[in-house]
């Protein structure tokens, strides 16, 4: 189970991993850099901002899709079936005709909207949380550490599988609600177990000896210390959010049919021999998925590496 | 020592309880109603009312939880209502599959990350830990339902080696079994290569570093051996913690994989009682799940308290 | 026969028909490649080490005597580290060795003891393993043999009941045993050279006094030499036939034993020695530390490395670095106003008049009696051989 204990040096594993095929959470719960680079005092880096430049122009496509003027990613145009990339349609085509640039970028708002929304909801609840029991303790922490405890003894996917079962008909609304409710324990132990480290800091005692009260301790003192790496587990989160997603699309137990989701377009793409007549359906979202995941990882990484070498050095 | 096993025991049996009421729950509090979901067309009042008492829906709550405790206590998991096989044989006929997929797949990921972490570890930030780090970096951006498909089409497809679906059980022979095992399973490993990697050569480099690898050195001992009977031994229990992690998450991301390659395991049989409406089928099923997975992480943790020297005695 | 054996390609005479010195080290450096800068952790360092023979090695924390352990072994990591001088190991180059070829003389003809037991020894491994594994997969021996001389080897360290101490994990053990348990890994395979590192750092002076007994003992019998380093002056004072001291990475001064207590030379040996207190100093006598901090290795001061706290300091010492020379059988030092000589003290009694602030520490000298400070050139010329030094005034930083 997920335990706050070192384990062995410098090696916290209180990172639970979301069980979804990637666990990209569990990888980075070590204190290294993928490639050790120290981090040079100027900045985050160039891939870093490559990466954020990428993700935000994603979200911007998403959010204004309606308004780019984009073929609509239901409708089938017969005259050209199963088209490779071309001038009319730049990914090309599906086998019923649709377009798969909309397809993609349609399908990549829900991929969108279930990785982001959820882990802002658990950062800002459980969060606060985690920030309030990591640095007060008592009573709140043990229960609040409890529930969060049984929560996430539950594996992920399975939880959600069986919820949405029984929570027919699923929607947008239901699915962000149902990982809301995964994403906030895990994120509650995360941001506590980072507040404890920094709560018996010297600046803490400092701050608490000259008469500041809790909230401004919590905000002015720890918060800016937590923030790195709460925003680093964060993409970590969306990440997983945007693989889980995935996974239950491919599944056929996210949204329904004909809303496009990137997972039920690689389904669709997959099956029925169309991958070795149209490897394309399967091909971009699968190309989409993989740089999202990609420059996620990579900024979670950065942020990660640029803030424990200053930790080193103190 | 004595003290912990009880802490950890009454914890689990508290999980076991929670997780099976929240499981019978499921379908009782969500909104919607399982019959009308069962009768489906034969929808009509006397047939419902008639189900309800067959099912016992009319008595209070704690009545029916009490009845179907006892009855799992039993061994009775109940019916299928499509298949109306008994729920528990279902899951003996699939268990047995996930098991191998976990274990093949485990094997292939140790055999691959391990010394690929150890040669890396050896000489960190050189030309091969750069490329096998980036390259198993990229490994966390290939979620299973992106690359699974991505390895049909080349290994199955184009190249026609192994099955692109379809299981051949023991029963017919180690060979075909072990193929048809194999794309899955690589499949399921991927994810599992990154993090073993990562985890251990971060926890080897730290280790390298020790005094008592210096020592090691001064007594003229080789550098393999030093490596396996020195290092990765206090390395081996991040290791571990990440199996019990990585394993607990296979169950299911194995879903996945058993859809598209058509295994007949657990994941495949709980996704069809989904499609189907078999309520029963899946709160016996999602029941074991949960408890495999708790069972496991809990057995994890208690094996690495017993086996560092350096925790026990604490 | 273990599959992990690699036999040795070097032959190494006996100990008993060996020529010339066992160590010698000449014009060793070792620098690491930092984000600061280059840091010179030793520079030219030269020493000689016959067998049978203990050199002291003595120097406070940073002077880089536990780098000159590891640079003379060939024991440092792989990158960012540059070495240049020589190491010679019964007449083989150890510098000129690859790690293959040095791992055939680590453990069996040149061994190293580590500062920290707790630290040096692997937590999760029982100590019979610890003991053994050089036993079997260096010296070739079976599980029995190599059990029998490991037990042999724990009581031959003043260790009680070594049948049941095997099986023991280090962490079970108390820190003067532990101590005892690194020597007897260390003498395992029987090595012509032992390197002790700080061995009795951290425990007990009475358990200090029966660690330092026992390393005596174990040369004697085996007619080992050794190289004992320390920060303890107390340490090398009865136990080594001939002491080096280190500052800042180079030696400052070396003699055997008797010499350097009785007629030292380097400034810094007479600070050392001054400041180890007495039984015999009365109750309430202040302690006489030496001021200040060693230089920052990255970007040393040119000039003697000790100027800035030296009482003795001239304007010549801070432009030029002294070299070694000699003052009789085998005495070298390094520096241009020696202690005991007329250049040095008037050195000193300048330097007091001119109120600079190590000389009044020194002399145990409060500012206020100092007098006024003096105006003009100072009258002090260096003895120095080499060089016409500097004459300029010798107006010190004030009071």
């Amino acid at each position: 189970m997920p335990d706050d204990r070192v384990r062995s040096p410098g090696v916290p594993v209180e990172v639970v991993a979301a069980d979804t095929g990637t666990a990209g959470a569990l990888a980075f719960g070590t204190g290294l850099a993928p490639t050790g680079r120290r981090a040079r005092r100027g900045g985050l880096g160039p891939v870093f901002w490559v990466c954020m430049a990428w993700v935000l122009l994603m979200v911007f496509l998403a959010v204004f899709a309606s308004m780019l003027h984009l073929t609509s990613p239901t409708a089938q145009d017969y005259s050209a079936v199963n088209a490779g990339p071309g001038l009319h349609h730049l990914l090309g085509t599906d086998d019923l005709g649709r377009d798969l640039l909309s397809r993609v970028v349609y399908g990549s708002r829900v991929s969108l909207v279930i990785g982001f929304a959820p882990i802002g909801i658990g950062l800002v609840v459980g969060g606060g949380l985690g920030l309030l029991a990591g640095y007060r303790g008592g009573a709140v922490d043990t229960t609040v550490n409890a529930v969060a405890f049984v929560i996430l003894a539950y594996p992920a996917l399975l939880a959600v599988i069986v919820v949405e079962e029984f929570w027919k008909p699923t929607s947008l609304l239901k699915l962000t609600v149902i990982f809301a409710v995964i994403a906030t324990p895990l994120l509650f132990r995360v941001i506590r177990a980072t507040t404890l480290a920094f709560a018996s800091r010297e600046f803490v005692v400092a701050a608490r000896s000259m008469g500041a009260r809790t909230g401004r301790i919590l905000v002015r003192e720890l918060l800016p210390n937590i923030l790195p790496s709460a925003i680093s587990f964060g993409l970590i989160g969306v990440a997983t959010a945007i693989v889980l997603e995935g996974s239950l699309a491919f599944l056929g137990l996210s949204i329904a049919l004909p809303t496009p989701s990137l997972g039920n377009i690689i389904n669709e793409g997959a099956n029925n021999n169309l991958l070795a007549i149209n490897p394309y359906i399967a091909l971009w979202p699968a190309l989409y998925v993989f740089l999202m995941l990609t420059a996620l990882n990579l900024m979670a990484d950065r942020l990660r590496s640029y803030f424990d070498v200053r930790e080193a050095r103190l | 020592m004595l003290r912990y096993a009880g802490t950890r025991l009454v914890q689990l049996v508290v999980i076991t309880f929670l997780i099976s009421v929240f499981t019978f729950l499921l379908v009782h509090l969500l909104p919607g109603d399982p019959t009308v979901a069962i009768l489906g067309p034969n929808d009509t009042p006397t047939a419902r009312a008639e189900l309800l008492r067959q099912l016992g829906l009319n008595k209070p709550l704690v009545d029916q939880y009490g009845t179907w405790l006892v009855n799992v206590l039993h061994g009775n998991l109940g019916q299928s209502f499509t298949t109306k096989q008994e729920v528990t044989n279902a899951l003996g006929e699939g268990a047995p599959i996930d098991l191998e997929l976990i274990v093949v797949s485990q094997v292939i990921a140790l055999v691959v990350a391990l010394p690929l972490a150890m040669v890396a570890a050896l000489r960190p930030n050189r030309v091969f830990d750069r490329a096998a780090t980036t390259s198993t970096f990229g490994l966390l951006a290939l979620p299973t339902f992106v690359i699974a498909p991505i390895l049909v089409l080349v290994v199955a497809v184009k190249i026609h080696v192994f099955p692109a679906t379809g299981w051949d059980s023991l029963s017919e022979g180690i060979g075909p079994n072990l193929k048809s095992a194999i794309l899955p399973s690589i499949c399921l490993a991927f994810g599992s290569i990154a993090v073993y990697y990562r985890l251990l050569r971060a926890d080897l480099i730290a280790t390298l570093q020790e005094d008592y690898v210096t020592m090691a050195r001064s007594k003229g001992l080789s550098t393999r051996y030093i490596l396996l009977r020195h290092a990765l031994r206090p390395s081996s229990f991040t290791l571990l913690a990440a199996a019990g992690l990585v394993i607990g998450g296979l169950f299911t991301s194995a879903f996945i994989v058993e859809v598209l390659f058509a295994l007949p395991g657990i994941g495949y049989l709980l996704v069809q009682a989904i499609y189907s409406d078999d309520y029963l089928m899946v709160q016996g099923m999602a029941l074991v799940a949960a408890m495999a997975f708790v069972v496991i992480n809990f057995g994890v943790d208690f094996v690495l308290t017993l086996l560092d020297p350096r925790v026990r005695r604490a | 026969m273990s599959p992990w054996r690699r036999s040795p390609t070097l032959q190494f005479p006996d100990v008993g028909s060996l020529e010339g010195p066992l160590l010698e080290t000449v014009d060793l450096c070792t620098s690491f490649r930092t984000p600061r800068g280059l840091v010179r952790a030793v520079e030219s360092v030269s020493l000689s080490l016959q067998r049978g023979r203990t050199l002291g090695v003595v120097g406070e924390s940073g002077s880089g005597k536990t780098v000159l352990t590891r640079s003379i072994m060939g024991l440092l990591p792989g990158s960012n580290v540059e070495r240049t001088g020589t190491v010679r190991f019964a007449g083989h180059d150890l510098t000129a060795m690859s790690q293959a070829e040095l791992r055939a003389v680590w453990g069996m003809q040149v061994a190293l003891v580590f500062q920290d037991p707790m630290t040096a020894l692997n937590p999760v491994v029982r100590i019979d393993r610890q003991i053994t594994e050089s036993l079997r997969l260096r010296a070739g021996l079976d599980r029995g043999a190599a059990r029998d001389t490991a037990v042999a080897l724990l009581r031959s360290v003043g260790i009680p009941d070594p049948e049941r101490r095997l099986r023991a994990y280090p962490h079970e053990l108390s820190g003067g045993m532990r101590q005892r348990v690194m020597i007897a890994i260390a003498l395992a395979c029987g090595p012509k050279l032992l390197l002790a590192d700080e061995p009795t750092t951290g425990l007990d002076v009475t358990v200090q006094a029966q660690i330092l007994d026992l390393l005596a003992t174990q040369q004697r019998e085996r007619a080992m030499g050794m190289v004992l380093v320390t920060h303890d002056l107390g340490v090398v004072a009865t136990r080594t036939d001939d002491i080096a001291v280190m500052y800042a990475g180079r030696i400052v001064e070396r003699a055997p034993t008797s010499m350097l207590f009785a007629h030292t030379r380097m400034p810094y040996t007479e600070a050392l020695l001054r400041s180890i207190p007495r039984l015999s100093d009365p109750p309430g006598t202040r302690l006489r530390s030496i001021p200040g901090r060693p230089p920052d290795l990255a970007s040393p001061p040119p000039g003697c490395r000790f100027a800035p706290r030296c009482p003795y300091v001239q304007d010549q010492c801070r432009a030029e670095e002294p070299p070694l020379r000699t003052a009789g059988q085998d005495h070298v030092f390094r520096c241009w106003y020696p202690v005991g000589s007329d250049e040095g003290e008037q050195a000193l009694a300048h330097n007091v008049a001119a109120r600079v602030p190590a000389a009044l520490a020194f002399t145990g000298t409060r500012v206020r009696d100092a007098g006024p400070a003096p105006v003009g050139p100072g009258p002090v010329s260096p003895a120095a051989p080499a060089g016409p030094g500097g004459h300029g005034a010798a107006t010190g930083t004030g009071s």
